[in-house]
């Protein structure tokens, strides 16, 4: 099998998928600003998605993996609002969006 | 699919590839968010490429068109205007982490070999009609058949979204 | 529907060659026989007429009748110093009107120039259009910030706030197109549109969307308003507002990239005015004639060239409006921008996609012109 065939095909699709999705992580725990956090949630949402498309192409020929992936791109924009709301409150309160700094609860 | 499509989508993958790894390790917030705008771009021909024409559609009417443009807007409102550098300064793991990733990269690629191979056993019957035939009907079908209280769902989801973040981004 | 796509009938008429390379040629003619030229070109209307309402004579010295006045302006922009000012973000500053000219170019891809002219197709046509414009407001707010100067990012921030809300009341407006064609396929939503009096299939095909329905005549009106303020025109040109930001987000833009972002606005004039052409006013079709089913067969060519005619005809008066509307009302404030969209726009286009629904169910998908004239409903 070519490189191409295996890229184009479920591999090259769960491959970009595993990557993204591990990236992501690492910038939830990496990032210090809470607007880098964000970042890599959505790209965990969307390895999530592609894995959702990838598997409804190869395996099902059934649409409902496309109204999973729908659902998750719905739900992302509408938690990118909200935590966009959020880091907003945060920097009008505290001055900073470090997330290492939002620690009100902690005492 | 033609050797030339199986090229443009490999160009768009590695160009998702390369922008993740912007978004997680470039030092400025801002050029983070720019290479995230590319590799929803990417995520979206991606999607093209696997039948779902109207998915893509929305990956890039609601992640580029809205989210983007929100990350950027916070950017811009905490950031610039305040005089704040907009560096996100932890430089020293970057390159372990890089190593790391790397390093992962070969068990990936079993991974997904390994998964693939065993999902990819049996093919359904009605796969190549499937792959290439507009789905625009069908998730409006689903969504107003087997989907519906989903869907129900969701639109409360989004109006409790939306009241909560202007609630929460009010003025004192 | 028999349309093909431009890279696919060139390849045809060729006979052979690989598609890419039909298809990267026919882009570029897109760009290079459409955009730019109507860019170029506008340029000079748009001075003709603001000195036509204005009582004065306007570009009269390069060619007959300043004809020859958008290649000398070419010329001095490209020509001019390649500055870039100081603490400007580089990278960013030279991809943000790229980012601009592309989201606005993407669109003419799918633009129905005639049945048997249209660069492809796609699936999801009008979906597309909205989905690649959305390039524009990134590309206005990079574009602001890395210049470095803050009359530009208040302008970009106005424009890109301005951009992703009007993009709601736009969406809107097009869903009762959609409703009624039971298709996102700019083609075949044009080929519905093309009634005329006594043709045979009748029920298939109603008259221009606009006259469909009351609601689709106000829905047809909110798109124009939502399109106005999306390429940043008056009166909703505050991204850009002469008097208060200097010049907004491309004040310190000079030479070929301030063109790009200048080329990327009437690009988007021209991309709204067609998009409401094809969805409303008919696209290629002459009113009450039916060019198909003539008594004599015209050739294929011919009635390429006609539809054409007539769909830039249709286009090209919408521009004209755009530019009169330029010169005819003043700038909204900030607040009466945003209480239009959020308290106007969107209620309104919530009733017309309510109001078509109503008429669908009550009347069996017919359209006004199919029940004047007694056509049975399909």
């Amino acid at each position: 099998m070519s490189f191409l065939d295996w890229a184009t095909g479920l591999h090259g699709y769960l491959f970009v998928g595993t990557i993204l999705a591990t990236l992501g992580i690492i910038a939830v725990v990496y990032r210090r600003n809470s607007i880098g956090v964000l970042l890599g949630i959505e790209l965990l949402l969307n390895a999530a998605s592609i894995n959702f498309i990838a598997f409804s192409k190869f395996r099902t020929a059934a649409i409902d993996g496309q109204i999973f992936a729908l659902f998750i791109i719905i739900i992302a924009a509408a938690e990118a609002a909200v935590a966009l709301a959020i880091i907003l409150r945060l920097y009008r309160l505290r001055e900073t969006i470090d997330a290492g700094e939002a620690n009100l609860m902690r005492n | 699919m033609s050797e030339t499509a199986k090229i443009i989508l490999v160009l768009f993958q590695l160009l998702t590839l390369a922008s993740a790894l912007l978004v997680t390790f470039s030092p400025n917030i801002l050029y983070a968010s720019i290479s995230l705008l590319f590799a929803f771009l990417g995520v979206a021909i991606m999607f093209l490429y696997a039948g779902a024409d109207f998915l893509a559609g929305v990956q890039v009417v609601v992640y580029i068109g809205g989210v983007t443009i929100l990350v950027l807007f916070a950017i811009m409102l905490t950031s610039w205007m305040y005089q704040v550098k907009l560096r996100d300064s932890r430089g020293k793991l970057i390159v372990p982490l890089l190593l790391a990733l790397f390093g992962l990269l070969p068990f990936l690629y079993q991974g997904a070999q390994h998964l693939a191979s065993r999902v990819l056993r049996t093919v359904p019957p009605d796969f190549q009609t499937f792959a290439y035939s507009p789905k625009t009907n069908a998730v409006g079908e689903a969504l107003l058949g087997n989907y519906l209280l989903p869907f129900e769902g969701i639109t409360v989801l989004l109006l409790g979204a939306l009241v909560g973040a202007v609630w929460l981004a009010r003025p004192k | 529907m028999d349309t093909a796509s431009f890279a696919h009938s060139l390849q045809g008429w060729t006979g052979g060659g690989p598609l890419w390379v039909w298809a990267a040629l026919s882009a570029f003619l897109i760009i290079y026989l459409i955009a730019l030229p109507f860019g170029g070109f506008a340029t000079y209307v748009e001075r003709k007429l603001a000195a036509d309402f204005q009582d004065r004579i306007g570009p009269n010295r390069v060619g007959p009748y300043g004809l020859l006045q958008f290649i000398a302006d070419a010329v001095k922009m490209i020509s001019k110093e390649d500055f870039i000012p100081a603490g400007a973000d580089r990278f960013l500053y030279n991809l943000a009107p790229l980012m601009v000219v592309v989201g606005a170019c993407a669109a003419f891809a799918v633009l129905p120039l005639s049945r048997y002219l249209m660069g492809a197709d796609v699936n999801i046509g009008i979906f597309y259009v909205l989905s690649i414009s959305t390039l524009v407001a990134p590309g206005i707010l990079l574009g602001s910030w890395s210049s470095n100067n803050k009359w530009s990012l208040l302008g970009g921030l106005r424009g890109a706030a301005q951009i992703v809300s009007y993009e709601i009341p736009v969406a809107l407006s097009i869903l009762p197109v959609v409703m009624i064609s039971g298709t996102l396929q700019i083609g075949s939503i044009v080929e519905q549109q093309g009634w005329a009096p006594g043709a045979e299939n009748a029920a298939a095909y109603h008259f221009w969307n606009v006259f469909h329905n009351p609601f689709c005549f106000v829905a047809s009106i909110l798109l124009f308003i939502g399109g106005l303020a999306e390429t940043n025109r008056i009166p909703f040109d505050l991204p850009e507002a002469e008097s208060e930001l200097v010049s907004g987000f491309n004040t310190e833009f000079s030479g070929m990239r301030f063109g790009l972002y200048a080329l990327g606005e009437f690009a988007e004039i021209f991309v709204m005015s067609a998009m409401i052409t094809a969805l409303y006013l008919g696209g290629w079709h002459i009113p009450f004639l039916n060019l198909e089913s003539l008594f004599i067969k015209l050739p294929t060519g011919l009635m390429a060239i006609i539809q054409l005619g007539m769909f830039s005809i249709k286009t090209l008066s919408l521009v004209f409006v755009v530019m009169w509307l330029r010169w005819t009302l003043p700038r909204l404030r900030v607040d009466q921008l945003m209480g239009m969209c959020w308290k106007g726009l969107v209620p309104l286009a919530l009733v017309n996609l309510f109001g078509t629904a109503v008429w669908m169910w009550v009347f069996n998908g017919r359209s006004l012109a199919q029940l004047i004239f007694g056509v049975a409903g399909h």
